[in-house]
């Protein structure tokens, strides 16, 4: 199983630096999520890591380059484009195709395209298929080889909710094998049950990388939510404690800089009557906007001067 | 490589156009080749023999006034050699199966060359077929192999060309525009200037000079692989005298490769 190991990457459009010095690994055994913001370099990246677009670095799959990988298909499969096939070309043909240029055998081909569940359109002509259909052939190209790695770029695109269940599974599967599983995606609370490690990056530079948990907690915020009638008291004790109080919709307070078990105790000693307390965790995305907020490139009006801890989708 | 060529064969094998562009060129073949026979007198210089056959082959090409038809269907199966990859985002999917370019490039230029060549041959097989059909009096050994090779080889030199402004453009609808205006339209402005030029000079019969240059016009020059007897004859008055066969199957051939060198250092360097 192939350990990825990318260095240096770099690609400049003209003046615009799309991908800066970035270096990362991803291990075996684990799913790897790759977030960043649009137009963060993701996919540039993706495509720098197989020798697709020329930039500067170099990326290695166990020691190898993609280009020194003898039948690159059997090392590591790919999915970089939304429909990357020819519209009349049947699902099968296109598989075939990449089949013979690797060696691989005919069977393999039904095989996987059984697994994504496709066989009853194995001579379907993609230009008839939806794009969650299309991703599902891309992704049954990119097991095609059975590869150690896998590299795939917004791969849930397109696929109904059933679809990227299948895919977390499939994935988390692979990933159970001791494969090495590369992902983007901008589904952040799908990348938050599928990934194990993340690496983020914004304006093509790095701006972490490392397990899940670790970025959510330190780069979320948990909060305590309490709801007490006796907020008079129980307030200036939070405060002189060291705890910060916002107030919520509904008379909800959020306190943060304290955990659950000290306003719990604060309650008691000042004999403050608590209706609900509990912990909202800090999230994935929360974490993500923390993490690229200064480095998101395409902003839309309404949220670009909205702090993003109140963004209405981190609860 | 061998892996390349299998990629190659399977794509030509599984795609519609492949069957569509050589129906066409073989159907319109068939078809024009059978009306010109059965128009044909009996009797006098058309009635046979190789001057007629060679009309036949190109259906009128030989004598200058139309194009070589098959040549134009047929090419474009170069355009759509790597026209394809880029209209339809497949050359990533391409360039992971086989990452080495200069395979993927050198497979598409033989398999592009080997099926225009074959399908030439059909062609004047089908020309050979008519002339038998309707009576019309069979070429010469030598007149068959002159415009069989002629006529082969200008057709696949032509669909290379169009393998590589496929390459060079990245764009299927440019590169398709490009082998049908550079040899049609543009080559022809450039004689019209060029004979303007030494028409209004103050030698206009002379031998050589600004003239000379039309002789390098690529496919101007590679017709001459067919051509017989051509209304381009007639530019002979402004001391125009074009290479015959072989030099102008050299000059198209090296216009080609030259293409085909650019095209593959371009594919090799740009991003996919």
């Amino acid at each position: 199983m192939a350990v990825i190991e990318a260095r240096g990457l770099g690609k400049s459009y003209g003046t615009r630096r799309a991908v800066d010095d970035l270096s990362f690994t991803v291990h075996p055994g684990s799913v790897t999520g790759f977030l960043g913001p649009n137009g963060s370099g993701k996919s540039t990246t993706m495509r720098l890591m197989l020798g697709l677009d020329r930039g500067e670095g170099r990326t290695t799959f166990d020691g190898r380059t993609f280009a020194e990988l003898e039948q690159p298909m059997r090392h590591v499969g790919a999915l970089l484009e939304a429909k990357p096939f020819h519209p009349t070309r049947q699902a099968r043909h296109h598989l075939q195709m990449l089949a013979v240029a690797n060696r691989i055998e005919r069977r393999r081909v039904d095989e996987v395209l059984e697994l994504v569940g496709l066989s009853a359109q194995a001579k379907g002509r993609p230009r008839k298929f939806s794009l969650g259909m299309g991703q599902r052939l891309g992704i049954a190209a990119a097991l095609l080889g059975d590869p150690h790695t896998l590299i795939l770029d917004e791969p849930s695109n397109g696929l109904d909710p059933q679809g990227i269940t299948w895919l977390r599974q499939l994935l988390r599967h692979l990933a159970g094998e001791g494969r090495s599983v590369f992902v983007s995606s901008h589904l952040l609370q799908e990348m938050a049950q599928l990934a194990d490690e993340v690496v983020v990056v914004g304006r093509g530079r790095l701006l972490t990388s490392g397990p899940v948990k670790d970025f959510v907690e330190h780069g979320g915020t948990a909060e305590v939510l309490l709801r007490t009638p006796d907020l008079g008291v129980l307030a200036p004790a939070i405060v002189a404690a060291g705890g910060t109080l916002t107030p919520d919709a509904d008379g909800l307070q959020r306190v943060t800089g304290l955990d659950a078990a000290r306003v719990g105790d604060l309650a008691h000693e000042h004999g403050a009557r608590v209706h609900e307390l509990s912990v909202r965790r800090a999230t994935l995305e929360e974490a993500f906007l923390n993490a690229t907020g200064l480095d998101e490139e395409y902003r839309g009006a309404i949220t670009a001067d909205r702090p993003a801890g109140e963004t209405g989708g981190a609860r | 490589m061998t892996d390349a060529l299998r990629y190659e064969i399977t794509r030509l094998r599984t795609i519609r156009s492949t069957y569509w562009i050589l129906g066409v060129a073989f159907g319109f073949q068939l078809l024009l080749t059978v009306l010109i026979a059965w128009n044909l007198p009996e009797t006098g210089p058309l009635s046979g023999g190789d001057q007629t056959f060679a009309i036949l082959v190109t259906v009128g090409a030989t004598l200058g006034v139309a194009p070589l038809f098959i040549a134009y269907v047929i090419g474009l199966l170069g355009v759509f050699s790597m026209g394809h990859e880029y209209r339809h985002g497949m050359i990533r999917a391409t360039l992971t199966a086989l990452p080495s370019r200069l395979h993927v490039m050198l497979a598409k230029v033989l398999t592009t060359a080997v099926l225009s060549l074959v399908a030439a041959l059909v062609c004047v097989g089908i020309a050979l077929l008519s002339a038998v059909s309707f009576g019309v009096g069979l070429p010469s050994v030598g007149g068959l192999r002159d415009i069989t090779v002629g006529t082969v080889l200008y057709t696949t030199l032509f669909s290379l060309s169009g393998l590589a402004f496929a390459t060079l453009t990245r764009n299927q609808t440019a590169a398709v525009a490009l082998l049908l205006l550079v040899p049609s339209l543009v080559e022809g402005l450039v004689k019209a200037v060029v004979l303007a030029i030494k028409a209004s000079s103050g030698d206009p019969t002379s031998r050589g000079g600004i003239v000379d240059i039309l002789k390098f016009l690529p496919y101007d020059a590679g017709g001459q692989m067919y051509t017989r007897v051509s209304l381009n004859d007639a530019f002979q008055v402004f001391g125009y005298k074009p290479f015959g066969a072989v030099g102008g199957g050299i000059t198209m051939a090296v216009f080609v490769v030259v293409l085909l060198v650019l095209a593959t250092a371009a594919f090799q360097r740009r991003d996919a």
